[in-house]
């Protein structure tokens, strides 16, 4: 359709909204309610223009203006919100008249009535849109001379999030993303009129997506809390990079100060995370500033740990390496090592001469589908889902996609200006397609809420799950018991998924656990014709598999290794956590612990070298649908920490070698030889994974035993091996959850906030109580960390050790 | 310690909570959040938060969001109202016609200001936004009924009668402005018995010395 913006002729499709032909066009409307990827509302009244449109006379043809000849443009009787009007063909815009200009200066000068300007204390100032907008379109003075309202101004609505209730400006922006994003409606308008205010009635703000209202908050109203009063925007260094916290590959923008990370923002790939990300990404940066951070490389010295340089350690270690038969050392690096780490492992294991190479936690299913698997684009638009697992704290991002596709919104096509500002198509309390979704877990999980159909199969049922519904795919009657649902409700499930043009089925942990589980579940995907996504353990579990960081037998894998090996070298992971395998690492020969902080494992090594986290870092890695991120690293102080391709060069000048792998740029050489992938030509917004797996190195399935126990490992959105250096998100979510029935809890006479110890697979875990409905009885729920992955274990619910008693109400 | 349960209110209410979910289709069952609030308040003069806790449940809206609906509505109260519930517009045509001299009174006889309910829960008075009468103000609305050009008199009538624990008649006006307060007619009682006119001579005009609002016609 033909536009004309201030002069400007676009061609604009069909449907496309007044404001973003304005932005399309060069020019500029100031609004603060419309938000990309949210509907839009008109709320504000900033984007009003004046708009015109020609005219048909009754026989078709336009009414042309009598001087010129062309169609004449009759103009709207009043200013339009631009954003709530759909361009239509020959119309006009025009942003820079003087009625258009008075309308800008009022509506700022109505705007900043009761807000409270109190900029130079704010920690929105300098990156306000209502700074900014006041600056470009208000008139400087105001004739408000009365009293303005005043409110609550540090209003905690979580532990994460607080409220300044005098600076909102009722642009409806964080109401609106709960009820249309993640669909959880925990925050509403509260009074009407000149008294409106933003307030809950549920404790906490329960949803994992809320910290997305402090990117979305015009003004400095909606602040993130571990960030408060820490630093200026412009002060900020913003390093766009990936999130190594779970295998979606957010993207985000960490905000470094003077050597420190003091907050995580949403970053935008529309194609991911579009700009929101969940709870634990946000907040969970505060372990990497933790008391205990190791800084600089220890070595044992008569006993005790003795801080040191690198060189002298790794000169440590790389003699005592001679010592050892090259083939009785064990290397393990944590699934979200970077590819370049992995290349840099795969190398030391190569110089060492060891088949015992890994990485943990590796699900014995694998996280790459042989026959190709679905990307997160497709999620968003399918016709029919079916979900395995807890996406909602496995890989949030996916759960957010999900309802995408329950609305059944395709995702906008960009503009030059990005997404689109206002997507006519959205609308607030769009209906949502329930019936296209099913979700299946051992317990409830709170996707079932969106689901048109739930299923509780018993815990480790996943192979049967799926046998079952194979078999009604294939038109037999399975055991009832399997399907944890009614005949016709799994028929339902199973027809949606086979007429659907698009369908998904989603495996979590639960299910890549068990490698039979998971042939179960990619046979039943063939059967109806769905695309399998599985959702990998961690940040680049994809890309180790890929680049083959796996042993070269069975028993050579991370669990073997612990037990076979005479040397162990480990990045980042922590067994020792379990009392029996810490026994074992004591009486090693040498234990090379690469770590962020004094952990377990750490405490026993022979040298502790400094590891950087994921922010620390500059790589590349494989989210679960196979696409390359980028990883950049922020300013941080981190000490002499440096990643594994650091620590391969540090080896290797100690052992007078030049290892492939020994830096980012090494490995990259190896990556163009080895997989024909070029990451130094990398898109912004990545590329896809190339189907050729490394050389040499063959992926093995981790022995697989039969689950059994009464204790099931579930996946979180907090890191729970990290969670007690995190003090606001430990605050807010009151610590690891010991997850039970509330009848087994009054069995055990525990209630809700008591802290225990129990013993949960041998590892003692220090966790607290919370009784739930939604845990089926007779099972225990304990949060899976990288060393103790998701799945079924034993629990010894006798030896329970109460530490503290919740307080109880008088 | 065992807190006091609260029944839930439409535990025992089964076919009136059928009857109002039923006027909506089973898509819009959020619609039945009002009038669910109303069968509240109507019994119990307020809607606590167990109450929106329940109400909240049988829709299937979060708590917050019905605490939105009620709180965008000022009929309906989150603290319960006395037994007489005095509202008194502030709005222009009554000020003109004695508002202010009608709230003072108000705030003389009870010892309340806006906003408040006495401690034995008879009371409660609050200033109210036009209610649509205005060719007859000053109005009170005592609980759901208007009273028209109260005037003095009138207001001791009303007292006199809501102190004796009877819900007062109303008095409506016939001909609007047009004619003069003294030819004020009351209008049948609910029972349908008719109840005499008002003495003319009984009836002050408003109070015109008062130093604030200076001339009241």
């Amino acid at each position: 359709m033909k536009v004309v913006v201030d002069g400007v002729t676009l061609d604009l499709p069909p449907g496309t909204s007044a404001i973003d032909a304005v932005f399309a066009a060069g020019s500029d409307v100031p609004y603060f309610c419309s938000q990309p990827y949210m509907s839009p509302i008109g709320a504000c009244r900033m984007c009003l223009a004046k708009v015109g449109a020609p005219r048909k006379d009754r026989d078709g043809s336009w009414i042309l203006d009598e001087e010129t000849g062309e169609p004449k443009i009759f103009w709207f009787p009043n200013l339009m919100a631009t954003c709530t009007t759909a361009v239509m063909d020959g119309m006009v815009v025009d942003t820079r008249s003087e009625p258009v200009k008075a309308a800008q200066n009022g509506m700022v000068e109505f705007t900043l009535i009761n807000h409270p300007l109190d900029c130079p204390v704010c920690d929105k100032g300098g990156a306000c849109e209502l700074q900014d907008r006041a600056y470009e379109y208000g008139e400087g003075v105001s004739r408000f001379v009365f009293d303005k309202r005043h409110q609550e101004k540090h209003h905690a609505l979580s532990d994460l999030i607080t409220l300044d209730r005098e600076r909102c400006i009722h642009c409806k922006r964080c109401v609106r993303y709960f009820e249309e994003v993640p669909g959880d409606e925990v925050l509403d308008f509260i009074e009407r009129g000149g008294h409106t205010y933003i307030g809950t009635l549920e404790e906490g703000l329960p949803s994992n997506f809320t910290g997305n209202i402090t990117d979305i908050c015009p003004v400095g109203a909606l602040l993130d809390a571990t960030s408060r009063f820490r630093g200026r925007n412009w002060e900020y260094h913003h390093t766009e990079t990936t999130s190594l916290d779970d295998a979606s590959g957010s993207a985000i923008v960490v905000d470094g100060r003077t050597g420190r990370i003091e907050r995580i923002k949403a970053g935008h790939h529309p194609e991911i995370n579009k700009t929101w990300i969940d709870d634990g990404t946000r907040f969970g940066h505060e372990y990497a500033d933790a008391p205990d951070r190791v800084r600089r490389p220890l070595v044992r010295h008569d006993g005790r740990l003795v801080e040191t340089d690198w060189a002298d350690a790794m000169d440590y270690v790389a003699a005592r390496l001679t010592e050892v038969n090259g083939r009785d050392v064990g290397i393990a690096i944590r699934a979200d090592a970077t590819l370049e780490e992995g290349v840099a492992a795969r190398a030391l294991a190569d110089h060492i001469g060891t088949g015992q190479l890994d990485h943990a936690p590796r699900p014995a299913g694998g996280v790459i589908a042989a026959g190709g698997q679905a990307r997160l684009e497709e999620l968003a638009v399918a016709g029919a889902i079916l979900v395995v697992g807890d996406v909602t704290e496995e890989v949030p991002i996916v759960d957010l996609r999900i309802k995408d596709a329950l609305r059944g919104v395709t995702p906008p096509s960009l503009f030059d200006h990005g997404a689109p500002i206002a997507d006519l198509r959205l609308k607030e309390r769009a209906p949502r397609h329930a019936e296209i979704l099913t979700v299946a877990a051992p317990l409830r999980v709170d996707l079932m809420r969106h689901a048109g159909r739930a299923a509780q199969y018993p815990a480790g049922g996943e192979r049967a799950f799926f046998h079952a519904l194979t078999a009604l795919a294939e038109g037999e009657t399975p055991a009832d018991g399997d399907l944890g649902m009614p005949l016709e409700a799994a028929t339902a499930a199973v027809d949606g998924l086979r007429k659907a043009e698009t369908a998904v089925v989603v495996l979590g942990g639960w299910v890549l656990a068990s490698l039979q589980a998971t042939e179960a579940a990619l046979h039943f995907c063939r059967a109806v014709g769905a695309k399998p996504m599985l959702l990998g353990p961690m940040a680049n579990s994809y890309g180790l598999e890929l680049v083959g960081v796996a042993p070269s037998h069975a028993r050579y894998a991370y669990g073997g290794m612990l037990t076979g090996a005479k040397a162990l070298i480990l990045s980042q992971l922590d067994p020792a956590i379990d009392p029996a395998v810490a026994e074992r690492l004591d009486k090693l020969e040498l234990l090379v612990v690469h770590a962020s902080f004094l952990t377990a494992t750490a405490k026993l090594a022979d040298v502790v070298l400094p590891a950087a986290i994921g922010y620390e870092k500059d790589g590349t890695v494989v989210n679960l649908e196979g696409r390359m991120l980028p990883v950049r690293a922020a300013p941080v102080d981190a000490g002499e920490s440096r990643d594994l391709t650091g620590f391969v060069k540090a080896f290797g000048e100690a052992a007078g070698q030049r290892l492939e792998g020994r830096s980012v740029k090494s490995a990259r050489r190896w990556l163009k030889k080895g997989l024909g992938v070029d990451l130094d030509a990398l898109p912004e917004h990545g590329g896809w994974a190339p189907a050729k797996r490394g050389p040499a190195r063959v992926a093995v399935a981790v022995h697989e035993a039969p689950a059994h126990g009464g204790a099931l490992r579930v996946p979180t959105m907090v890191r729970a091996e990290v969670l007690d250096r995190n003090p606001h998100l430990r605050a807010a979510t009151g610590g690891l959850a010991l997850g039970l029935h509330p009848d087994d809890a009054a069995a055990l006479k525990l209630r809700s906030g008591d802290e225990v110890t129990v013993p949960v697979a041998g590892v003692p875990r220090r966790l607290v109580v919370r009784p739930s409905e939604a845990v089926p009885a007779g099972l225990a729920t304990v949060p899976a960390t990288p060393d103790e992955p998701v799945g079924l274990v034993p629990i010894d619910l006798k030896q329970i050790a109460l530490e503290r008693r919740a307080l109880e109400v008088a | 310690m065992d807190l006091p349960t609260l029944k839930p209110f439409f535990e025992d209410k089964p076919e009136l909570l059928q009857e109002i979910l039923d006027r909506y289709p089973p898509n819009g069952r959020r619609s039945a959040l009002m009038p669910l609030m109303w069968e509240v308040q109507r019994a119990e003069r307020h809607i606590g938060e167990a109450r929106l806790h329940e109400i909240a449940e049988i829709v299937g809206v979060t708590v917050t969001e019905a605490k939105g609906v009620m709180s965008f509505y000022s009929t309906f109260h989150e603290h319960p109202v006395g037994r007489f519930h005095l509202q008194v517009c502030r709005t222009l045509s009554c000020k003109l016609a004695g508002g202010d001299e009608l709230y003072r009174a108000l705030v003389e006889e009870t010892g309340l200001v806006s906003g408040e309910t006495d401690a034995e829960g008879t009371f409660s008075l609050q200033n109210v936004e036009c209610l649509g009468s205005c060719g007859t103000g000053p109005v009170l609305q005592v609980n759901d009924t208007y009273h028209e050009r109260v005037t003095r008199t009138r207001l001791a009538e009303l007292f006199a009668e809501m102190r004796a624990g009877r819900e007062p008649v109303p008095t409506r006006e016939r001909g609007g402005d047009n004619v003069s307060a003294d030819k004020a007619e009351r209008v049948d009682a609910p029972d349908g018995t008719s109840v005499d006119a008002p003495d003319g001579t009984s009836v002050d005009a408003p109070d015109g010395t008062s130093d604030e609002e200076g001339g009241v016609a």
